[in-house]
């Protein structure tokens, strides 16, 4: 360094105090130019990148329980559509079952009353066919007489019938 | 420097170093085109060229975080990103391009002048010591760096200043220049005879220049280091 001090002294100088102001005022206007076009960019990039990164993680958080929230939300209604569908169920059976009763009811009413009314036109039918029919077995057995009575009308048999109509008579006295 | 002219020139009453002013300002032009590159089109999920630059400056603000606070790193970061960039460039620009004429080399590192290095190293310094001041008041300042832990260690703390503030420029220019030297003799044993010491020295060249690099970049890491070390001796509170 010594050595290198007196070859500059020997040039007719002392120390290079010019190139100590030079480079002063070069690293200032380094550090300047730097400071404008990368060091501020940079950093304020990095800022926003932490700061995003930050927002990120809050918003996450957020998201998350109101993702939570919605799940309990879904939870709790898929509880209650269970329960709702049930009674509705049971309503429906509840209904179902009054419902057969009544028309099983009316069914069994109906069909009494169907069968009482059937007997009674049996009943009816069967009055009516036995009184027609003793009608004609009257008619009949009449015609059958007077065809009897014309056909075999002689000495013998209308004595004899004579005779038991006497008898039959003095028996009923 | 064995027997290389310099060349200087005088302004303003001020000599001035053609060398260092042309290495220098290459140096920065360097840095700045490299950043300026890198900080184009910048997105908020990093791609490419943008994980680079961001990979640098937490880089240099991992070695602040090391020895300050989060509110001093925010302070000194950039200041800790150029110093680091500029001295890196510096260290490397003349493992590769070394440009004479005349005997009077045109470019080179920056950082194999002491005058180079001791300017940045006064430059930390001087930073370390207003921090101090403006964050404590000078009374307070004083006492801490000067007066601690007894009275009489004045002179002491005031050659333990005097000194960090030499050892920091003096140890990178120290390795840097020792690193150019021994390159510019291989480059002298190449091309001083025939075709057999060329062929010797290439990988001595190879070699050394490989070990250069990693010195140049060690050294500009451990600036960077001492500098918020210091920093942080002045400004924060024990």
């Amino acid at each position: 360094m010594f050595s290198h001090i007196t070859v500059g002294a020997a040039h007719g100088s002392t120390l290079y105090v010019g190139d100590m102001l030079f480079y002063a005022i070069l690293f200032i206007v380094l550090m300047a130019l730097i400071a404008k076009f990368a060091w501020g960019p940079v950093n304020a990039m990095l800022k926003e990148r932490a700061d995003r990164i930050s927002n990120d993680i809050d918003s996450a958080e957020q998201s998350r329980i109101e993702a939570e929230k919605l799940a309990k939300q879904r939870k709790e209604a898929l509880d209650n559509s269970h329960a709702e569908a049930t009674s509705i169920i049971n309503n429906a059976k509840d209904s179902g079952a009054k419902e057969r009763e009544l028309i099983i009811g009316n069914a069994q009413n109906e069909a009494k009353s169907l069968k009482d009314k059937a007997k009674q036109d049996i009943e009816q039918e069967r009055a009516d066919a036995l009184k027609s029919a003793q009608d004609d077995i009257a008619s009949l057995s009449i015609e059958i007489a007077s065809k009897v009575i014309k056909k075999e009308l002689d000495e013998n048999s209308q004595k004899d019938l004579i005779d038991s109509y006497i008898e039959g008579l003095g028996d009923s006295k | 420097m064995s027997g290389e002219s310099i060349s200087t020139f005088q302004f303003l009453g001020l000599t001035f170093n053609t060398t260092n002013l042309i290495s220098g300002l290459v140096s920065a032009l360097i840095v700045f085109c490299v950043v300026f590159a890198l900080s184009r089109n910048l997105k908020l999920k990093p791609t490419g060229k943008q994980n680079i630059l961001e990979w640098i400056v937490d880089f240099t603000n991992g070695i602040l975080r090391d020895s300050v606070d989060e509110e001093e790193e925010k302070n000194f970061g950039l200041y800790a990103f150029t110093l680091f960039l500029f001295i890196f460039v510096s260290n490397q620009i003349g493992l590769f391009l070394q440009i004479a004429w005349n005997d009077v080399s045109y470019l080179r590192s920056p950082t194999a002048d002491p005058i180079v290095t001791l300017t940045l190293s006064l430059i930390t310094m001087m930073l370390a010591h207003y921090s101090g001041v403006a964050k404590f008041g000078f009374k307070k300042y004083f006492e801490k760096t000067y007066l601690s832990p007894f009275k009489v260690w004045l002179p002491i703390g005031v050659f333990t200043e005097f000194i960090d503030f030499l050892t920091l420029g003096l140890r990178i220019y120290g390795v840097i220049f020792a690193g150019e030297m021994l390159l510019k003799m291989i480059g002298g044993i190449a091309f001083s005879g025939g075709i057999v010491n060329m062929i010797v020295a290439i990988p001595l060249a190879l070699i050394w220049q490989g070990f250069s690099v990693f010195l140049g970049s060690i050294q500009a890491f451990v600036f960077v280091t001492l500098t918020s070390v210091y920093i942080s001796h002045k400004v924060e509170d024990e």
